[in-house]
């Protein structure tokens, strides 16, 4: 088609198209019939069915060193080069389903959550841009453009979490956003420049060998790996950059589906998988812990949140924590696993949640009722009656991420807890990651299933709103459906495999490991074996963290045998400061922005009112009497005569080689005959 | 090789001389008001030229035509340039306002002629084949500078042109008649070889012949102090040509002074490699790099005094032409590709800065800066395509301009440390070149009405023709691997008979 190559072509295709929505979006949305959304949403399912046709081949091919890279230079200047390209390989062809899939099911979901909305064609032509700067991080096969797609990412959400900028949360979220990103991304920029500096290359392949010919080594490469990761942290909002998350949540809901849980948060981890050959081990000690820490943290958050979309945040947050956690103890592949589980439960959650508030927003609208809070769980309840599809399938995804046997989540989950014992089991010292990983597991159950009691079950707690609330239409309800029925294993163990607690299937025969380029770290089989022998464990007690859980959001949310208030008294202390979101936003506030900004004061005060005022205006003080003094001698004596004639003498410079150009031809070649006479004169001096 | 033989290697330049003469044949048959449709033929003779030189490119043969031309991808680049260039500016024609009232049949043809002069100066391999293909040149370029015949500005120009023009080539056939007597030759090649027998005392003379022969050549790029017809010739003739003239001429002249230079007067036939230097260590190099720091400076200094656009174009043509000589004494394949590079840029940003002016001076009735006064208000397209050629013309990021400096300045530094006070000087001048650039885009954002009324030209002709030279202009900022690459593999044109 456009190189004769199938799968450059098709990544040159998914990739561009929708820009190319975009493009037609931004510019014409307006004046096309619906608002161009038929622009966006075909440009979205071509990707999706190209997409499939990829991930039918990899299927088909059942080759797990299955790779192909294209290079374009881009700068060449001898030395200095830089080329940029794609690289596709088995978790590439994933992950651009996930990104075509997730993306697909929010243009649709959006057709009838975003109707009527005043900046309809460009919330679409946002969409676009996000998909396209997602699939080029997604293709990138070097630091480069992952790094430039990387930023084209964190606009489109700024755009996106603004949507609705009137909205002044809504605008000092996005902001919050973008800053925060810019953090994390600055550590990402100088390990990306680090990498250059010592390897000379910014392409994935090159970065590898050189780092295993040792070009860089030691606490350098220790300090590149944690600047790369830090891109991660921010983007993947990891602890402590994990304070712009929640406040995403004032973007549109299917925004936050697609964005905010299923693919753009997970860049982070998706860049740590790709990476993870050139981490050192102290890099990766880090690595766990930051994202063990951030799932165990977040999920304290989240069991005290009553926004519902606030408690999914907090779960995405703790989720992605799992994920980097599974980088960190060495078993990436099930990162990625739980990356891709993930995507499709999350996503199912949040649009099961839009879909609630959807319901809620309009029943409220038409009681007139503008100050209920649409979100707030504590005005739901019993819903399960009213919009039974999105009861069933948000609690088909609840079940997944508590990792309830016969469901995605509990195979992703269970391939990284079984991972952390393993590395537990080596590293003694390393014990707490342990404890992270399973307490978060037990958090997660019981919030999950307290999300669901609250929302759909129990009495009504706002009888006239409940008496308003609806089903939403089936372009909304499709969606959950499919993510529902995705969020089973099967889809992950197919086809070899049918036995729900074993995860050999498509995803683990294709996607391997690869062994790290670091000297001193474990080789991916060891990983594998030794992951493989805790299976049991960590599966026996996983099972039983989940169970206290889930067991433990029924009897205090479902039977209310136990008083959650009681509860809240008893922990008084910790409640508080978990509905505070340990008040982290008022440390932050603290200790950065007002030292910084009283910083700006002072440095204000010295330059203006102390240099400015005393120094430069004392200095014109001082001038001005002198020149008082002497100005009489100066303008009688110097000015008059010296400087005057050097300013004259300029102009005449000036003018003079204005003036050369007489128009009289004459003149013309007499000065070209001087021209060459001159230079005669210049040439000899030389040779002789 | 003789001369039957030749002619299957001459497909492109037989079409082109076909196409004019059908030009010719055609205007014949138009009545009057028709006249312009000559054009079709010509532009079409053109298209079809530019997909022979495609056709029959990347073959290297020298010696066609007894030794006088050669077919190589080095002049095939500068073909490309310049038949695209021609048609770009024919297309431009079609909505001047100046031409109307004249038959516009000769125009297109003399073009043509002209375009057929400017590719035999990219292949000449012979001095008398250069003077000749310079003569067709500038006796087109006459005709076209003084198209207006009812337009004493335009007489004028013609004939300042034509007398600048018979004084320069008679300095040069002097240059070229002492090199004559020296060598015994007129094959590049074979001058070069002659010359090498030479001992240390012909140097004088040898000095004396090129100092001539730089007469003629630095009036075809106009380079100081050989510029001086350039501005009055170029705010005298109609826009269209103006543009034409400061991109095509310029072209085929560097394409002929690397090829005469580097052959007749280069001490070594691998290019590129570390021997390469000046024949006899004639201080030619020094020469032109001391010519294209005057050619630069003076043409931006003078440039900065204009009160009209266009002639404040022409001085800065003069001032390009001078960032390009700079690429010639490095006497370095990265020199080379690099000249190459922002000639092609050139040509793009430069075609649409005058195409703009020439737009504006219909319309509003003004070369003055003033008549730009709130342009980017009224018409938004010209407006950001304006600024985006000036932009591009100072040379910043991210446009086609500061790739094309950029690679001309790295060849100057690579070459070490005797050209440094060269790439200085380039660099100052273009921070010099910012202030009058930057005029244009300030009239016409911050002076004048800021109008509500928001048009675009009347013709879609107009407007595509802009996008067709913005776009690339702004992409090839970005992207431009291609272009590099290209213009890096059409470099071998030193092979020897």
């Amino acid at each position: 088609m456009i190189t004769g190559n199938f799968y450059t072509d098709a990544s040159l295709v998914i990739l561009f198209l929708p820009l190319l929505g975009f493009v037609i979006n931004i510019l014409f949305g307006k004046k096309l019939p619906r608002q161009g959304d038929w622009i966006s949403i075909s440009a979205i399912l071509t990707t999706l069915v190209l997409a499939l046709i990829l991930f039918a081949i990899m299927l088909k091919n059942w080759d797990y060193k299955f790779s192909h890279e294209v290079i374009m230079p881009w700068i060449d200047m001898g030395a200095f080069k830089i080329e940029l390209g794609f690289w596709v390989d088995n978790i590439t062809i994933v992950m651009l389903l996930v990104v075509a899939l997730i993306s697909s099911m929010t243009h649709i979901f959006s057709l009838e959550y975003m109707k009527g909305d005043i900046r309809y064609n460009r919330y679409y032509a946002y969409l676009g841009l996000f998909t396209f700067s997602m699939n080029g991080i997604v293709l990138a096969n070097n630091l480069m453009s992952l790094y430039i797609f990387w930023e084209l990412v964190g606009v489109s959400s700024y755009l996106l979490i603004g949507h609705w900028f009137e909205k002044n949360s809504a605008a000092d979220a996005s902001k919050k956003a973008f800053l925060t990103n810019r953090v994390g991304d600055i550590g990402f920029f100088i390990g990306i420049m680090l990498m250059f500096t010592a390897i000379g290359s910014f392409n994935f392949q090159d970065v590898f060998a050189g780092v295993s010919d040792g070009e860089i080594k030691g606490n350098l490469l220790t300090l590149a790996g944690l600047g790369l990761f830090m891109g991660a942290v921010g983007k993947s909002s990891q602890f402590p950059l994990h304070i712009w998350l929640p406040d995403a949540m004032e973007g549109p809901t299917p925004v936050s589906a697609l964005m905010h849980a299923a693919t753009m948060v997970a860049a982070g981890v998706y860049l740590t998988v790709r990476l993870f050959p050139i981490f050192t081990p102290d890099a990766l000690v880090t690595i766990a812990y930051v994202g063990g820490f951030t799932a165990i943290f977040a999920a304290t958050i989240a069991i005290t949140q009553n926004d519902i979309k606030k408690v999914l945040a907090y779960s995405t947050v703790s989720q992605l924590g799992y994920m980097i956690l599974a980088v960190g103890v060495g078993n990436y592949t099930a990162a990625f696993f739980h990356l891709l589980t993930h995507a499709m439960f999350k996503a199912c959650l949040f649009y099961g949640s839009g879909s609630v508030i959807h319901a809620m927003h309009h029943s409220l609208h038409n009681l007139h009722d503008h100050d209920t809070d649409p979100q707030d769980m504590r005005n739901m309840g019993g819903f399960h009656k009213k919009m039974p599809i999105t009861s069933t399938t948000m609690t088909l995804a609840t079940l997944a991420i508590a990792g309830v046997p016969l469901f995605s989540g509990f195979l992703s989950k269970d391939a990284i807890l079984a991972g952390t014992l393993y590395f537990v089991d080596q590293n003694p010292q390393h014990m707490i990651l342990a404890f992270f990983g399973f307490g978060a597991a037990a958090i997660t159950a019981f919030y999950m299933f307290r999300l669901i009691f609250l929302t759909f079950h129990g009495e009504p707690k706002m009888p006239k709103v409940f008496e308003g609330i609806h089903e939403s239409p089936s372009l909304m309800t499709a969606p959950l459906v499919i993510l529902a029925a995705l969020s089973t294993y099967i889809f992950y163990t197919l086809p070899i495999n049918l036995i729900p607690w074993k995860d050999y299937g498509w995803f683990t025969k294709l996607i391997k490991a690869k062994d790290s380029v670091v000297a001193g770290t474990p080789s991916a089989k060891e990983i594998y074996d030794g992951v493989h022998y805790m299976h049991d464990l960590a599966l026996v007690l996983s099972l039983t963290v989940a169970s206290i859980g889930i067991g433990l959001s029924f009897l205090m949310y479902y039977r209310s045998t136990i008083s959650s208030k009681s509860w809240a008294k008893r922990f008084g202390t910790f409640y508080r400061l978990s509905l505070n979101k340990y008040y982290f936003d008022e440390i932050y506030n603290r200790v950065f922005y007002q030292p910084f900004l009283k910083f700006c004061n002072i440095v204000a005060i010295i330059d203006w009112d102390l240099y400015d005022k005393y120094f430069i205006n004392g200095f014109g003080h001082v001038t001005k009497l002198l020149s008082k003094v002497t100005g009489q001698v100066d303008y009688d004596g110097l000015d008059q005569t010296l400087v005057d004639g050097v300013g004259r003498s300029a102009g005449g410079l000036g003018k003079g080689l204005k003036n050369i150009q007489t128009g009289r031809l004459q003149n013309y070649m007499l000065f070209a005959l001087i021209g060459v006479i001159i230079i005669l004169i210049v040439q000899y001096s030389v040779i002789l | 090789m003789s001369n039957l033989e030749s002619l299957k290697f001459f497909w492109p330049e037989l079409i082109l001389s076909a196409t004019a003469l059908i030009a010719i044949l055609s205007d014949l048959i138009y009545e009057r008001k028709d006249s312009h449709k000559v054009s079709f033929w010509a532009i079409g003779g053109l298209l079809l030229t530019f997909i022979t030189i495609r056709l029959f490119g990347g073959s290297s043969i020298n010696g066609l035509f007894m030794g006088t031309m050669a077919l190589d991808p080095f002049s095939e680049f500068f073909k490309i340039l310049i038949v695209l260039s021609t048609i770009i500016v024919m297309l431009m024609s079609f909505n001047s306002s100046e031409l109307d009232g004249y038959r516009k049949g000769e125009y297109y043809t003399i073009m043509s002629i002209m375009a057929f002069g400017l590719v035999m100066m990219t292949s000449a391999i012979d001095v008398l084949m250069f003077y000749v293909a310079i003569e067709i040149v500038s006796i087109m370029s006459f005709f076209l500078a003084g198209y207006l015949k009812r337009n004493p500005n335009s007489n004028e120009a013609s004939l300042k042109y034509v007398i600048y023009g018979a004084f320069s080539s008679g300095v040069m056939l002097y240059g070229l008649s002492i090199l004559f007597g020296l060598t015994g030759e007129t094959n590049f090649f074979a001058i070069k070889n002659a010359i090498s027998q030479l001992g240390p005392d012909s140097n004088l003379a040898l000095i004396l012949s090129i100092v001539f022969i730089l007469v003629g050549l630095g009036y075809k790029i106009s380079a100081v102090p050989f510029h001086f017809w350039t501005p009055d010739v170029y705010e005298g003739s109609p826009t269209s040509i103006t543009a034409y003239l400061s991109v095509a001429p310029k072209a085929a002249g560097f394409a002929l002074i690397i090829r005469f230079f580097n052959i007749a007067f280069g001490s070594n036939s691998a290019m590129g490699s570390d021997e390469w230097s000046s024949l006899n260590s004639l201080p030619w190099p020094f020469l032109i790099a001391l010519l294209s720091a005057a050619t630069m400076t003076i043409g931006n200094l003078v440039a900065i005094q204009q009160q009209s656009v266009k002639r404040m174009l022409a001085y800065s043509s003069i001032a390009h032409a001078g960032y390009m000589m700079m690429a010639i004494p490095v006497m370095s394949q990265s020199g080379i590709y690099g000249l190459m590079i922002y000639l092609f840029m050139y040509m793009l940003m430069n075609l649409g800065a005058f195409f703009v002016v020439m737009y504006v001076q219909d319309k509003f009735d003004g070369e003055n800066f003033d008549a730009f006064n709130g342009l980017g208000w009224k018409m938004p397209l010209l407006g950001i395509s304006m600024t985006l050629f000036m932009v591009a013309l100072t040379g910043l990021p991210p446009t086609s301009g500061f790739v094309g400096k950029f690679y001309i300045f790295a060849a100057v530094i690579e070459a070490g440390n005797q050209y440094y006070w060269l790439a200085f000087v380039g660099v100052i001048n273009s921070v010099v070149s910012l202030y009058y650039y930057i005029k244009v885009v300030r009239h016409m954002y911050f002076e004048g009405e800021r109008s509500d009324i928001v048009s675009l030209p009347e013709s879609k002709l107009t407007t595509s023709l802009v996008l067709v030279l913005a776009l690339p202009t702004f992409f090839l900022g970005w992207y431009f691997s291609p272009l590099v690459e290209w213009a890096n593999n059409s470099l071998n044109f030193f092979l020897g008979i």
